[in-house]
């Protein structure tokens, strides 16, 4: 662990999210309240249904909680405007998804040049950082490829390289092996787990697979829409 | 995202659903393709009528036997000197009328004409046309045709014509030139003019006329052509006429056996016509129009159901919601474009098509042939409206695109 410090850079607060199902309120969300620290590698585990895909929603901006509040940089994001919430997701958060979720009508440079466009980067320097990044997946000869071109471990990769062109401080992970044979699986942890330790990225994972989990430092682990326990790894273990 | 990226974005969309784009691409051609079409059709027909009438002067009159009451007179030569089937009694116009018309303070020339359909042949093709006999003294001062080769009537011709710029052409297997001799009713006559325009009519003088034409009779006329000294005294020369010929006909106004027209009255008879014919082709036109914009309205909403994960991951990573309605907006408008593009070049062909199509300038309206002007503010409206009707129906798919939730979006399956 490279710059795990005290500073709290993102934190859930007494959230309570609830989802109609027609005239069944499910409570998917228990009076959460989390605090995540800059520079650490977080998995969140539990069974299907309990709970961790919505916190990983509420913890990317993807959604707003139904009570309590949420901080991302000590700024409270349930009050923001969708196109605020846009751009600091934008800049903050990078997304690496379970089914990759490429455009497939973009090539592996405009997937990855896509998040930049957002963000009105400089062309040049974002076209340099782009090749860069794909460089550092170890994609550098596909480019031009479209995703339907490229196998599953290498859909990952530009993702993970599209997660990290904004820079962001923190990476959010929805089973980022699920649909990755156990090799490509592990040789995505161990890039994870680069990107930690080299870059001190905040990783927040979202897994049911407790062999995932232990390359983590710390793990949440929810029950019915509840924290049952979290644990941290001792320093240097 | 900066405006012209998600113009590209846009543009990609487009290119990568090529068979749905283009169908919906088709939509709009068809109703920009004949809005143009109709336009420019009606315009060119407009200006060939306009300067056929403005040709003809506003200091023509012509009068023709007969009276219809309780409707439009159309008297006017251009519609073949009818205009008497109003009335049940065979009325006709004589020298004596040509000499009350003579008598007249404002009248300044008259022609007396008499029309009819005569068998021609040359070289062996036989046909059937229309013969005018005119007063050759006269016509050529009258007359709003002009020459192309050779010359007018002149007094002292016997047995010779002038004939119509399509009759001299294209009419017979070979062209008909200056000198040659067509037979008319077995007659000889050689052509000494050949007029500037697109008709198959030949103009002799009347006095061969009366002798070729079946059923003329010596002097009684078809058509009196009157050429005034000061056409702005059009209408007073009008009423001054009427009451003499009325005086020396022994007919008052109940019993009126003749009628008077004005080239601005056909002028403003016909231009009425075509402007209500026009615009009920456009009406028409718009119709297919909007059935093309329901098309990018449809293809829109399509559009955004089927890429709504897409707007969830756009979102995810950044995409903010103007972002997302731009591209969608520029999308339908990208599709309006092209199709107003495309649609233009089909309007502009079958502008230039159906006018020969239609009877080659036999059109109603517009005789003498003309061509469709396709003018530039009809091109660059057409283009506006195309985009505009691309906006309009991409409008509330692109705004539901946009206020889609990220967290639905990226669910959606």
């Amino acid at each position: 662990m490279s710059k795990n410090t005290n500073e709290t850079i993102l934190e859930l607060k007494d959230v309570w999210k609830t989802y109609s199902m027609g005239e069944v309120d499910v409570t998917a969300l228990k009076n959460i309240t989390v605090e995540i620290k800059r520079g650490d590698f977080v998995a969140i585990i539990g069974a299907s249904g309990s709970g961790k895909s919505t916190m990983m929603n509420l913890m990317g901006c993807l959604d707003v909680p139904t009570k309590g509040r949420i901080f991302l940089k000590s700024r409270d994001i349930t009050s923001m405007s969708e196109s605020e919430l846009a751009a600091l997701r934008g800049k903050t958060i990078g997304f690496i998804f379970q089914q990759y979720n490429l455009i497939p009508s973009l090539s592996a440079f405009e997937n990855v040049l896509l998040p930049l466009e957002f963000l009105e980067h400089d062309d040049t320097n974002a076209r340099a950082r782009v090749t860069e990044l794909l460089k550092t997946v170890g994609l550098s000869d596909k480019i031009n490829n479209r995703p339907t071109q490229l196998s599953g471990g290498q859909q990952q990769r530009v993702s993970i390289a599209r997660s990290l062109a904004s820079n962001p401080e923190i990476l959010l992970a929805d089973e980022p092996t699920g649909a990755l044979d156990s090799n490509t699986g592990k040789e995505l942890l161990e890039m994870l787990t680069k990107l930690w330790k080299e870059q001190g990225k905040t990783i927040i994972m979202v897994t049911h697979d407790l062999n995932l989990a232990k390359y983590a430092h710390t793990t949440i682990e929810l029950k019915d829409g509840e924290i049952i326990r979290k644990h941290q790894k001792s320093e240097g273990a | 995202m900066k405006v012209y990226k998600c113009f590209k974005h846009a543009l990609g969309m487009v290119l990568h659903s090529k068979l749905r784009s283009w169908l919906t691409i088709i939509g709009i051609v068809i109703g920009v393709a004949a809005v143009i079409a109709i336009v420019s059709i009606a315009g060119g027909a407009q200006a060939s009528l306009e300067s056929q009438l403005n040709g003809l002067g506003g200091d023509i009159l012509t009068v023709t036997p007969g009276f219809s009451r309780g409707g439009n007179s159309f008297g006017g030569r251009d519609f073949g000197g009818g205009g008497g089937q109003a009335t049940t009694k065979a009325v006709t116009l004589t020298r004596t009328d040509v000499q009350v018309l003579r008598g007249t303070p404002n009248v300044y020339l008259v022609d007396t004409e008499i029309r009819g359909n005569v068998k021609v042949s040359y070289l062996s093709k036989n046909g059937t046309v229309s013969v005018t006999g005119v007063d050759q003294k006269v016509w050529s001062q009258i007359t709003t045709s002009t020459i192309k080769e050779g010359r007018f009537l002149d007094s002292a011709d016997q047995n010779v014509i002038v004939i119509g710029g399509r009759l001299a052409s294209t009419y017979f297997s070979k062209p008909v030139g200056i000198n040659q001799v067509i037979s008319i009713e077995g007659n000889s006559y050689r052509v000494v003019g050949i007029l500037n325009d697109q008709s198959s009519s030949i103009y002799m003088p009347i006095d061969m006329a009366f002798q070729i034409i079946p059923n003329k009779e010596q002097n009684i006329f078809d058509t009196l052509i009157i050429k005034m000294k000061d056409q702005d005294l059009l209408n007073e020369t009008m009423t001054d006429i009427e009451n003499r010929l009325m005086n020396s006909r022994h007919v008052t106004a109940a019993t009126q056996d003749f009628s008077i027209s004005s080239n601005a009255q056909q002028q403003a008879t016909r231009a009425a016509a075509l402007s209500s014919v026009t615009a009920f082709l456009v009406a028409l036109a718009a119709v297919s129009l909007i059935v093309g914009a329901v098309g990018v309205a449809n293809t829109m909403f399509t559009s955004v159901l089927e890429k709504t994960k897409e707007i969830g991951i756009m979102k995810a990573i950044g995409a903010a919601n103007k972002d997302i309605l731009l591209i969608f907006l520029f999308n339908s408008a990208l599709i309006g474009f092209v199709g107003g593009a495309i649609g233009i070049i089909i309007g502009g062909i079958l502008s230039g098509i159906l006018p020969s199509l239609i009877g080659g300038g036999t059109v109603p309206f517009a005789r003498g042939g003309f061509t469709a002007i396709v003018s530039l503010n009809s091109m660059l409206m057409a283009i506006a409206v195309s985009v505009g009707v691309g906006v309009i129906a991409g409008i509330i798919p692109a705004y539901q695109a946009s206020k889609l939730k990220p967290v639905d979006a990226l669910r959606y399956e």
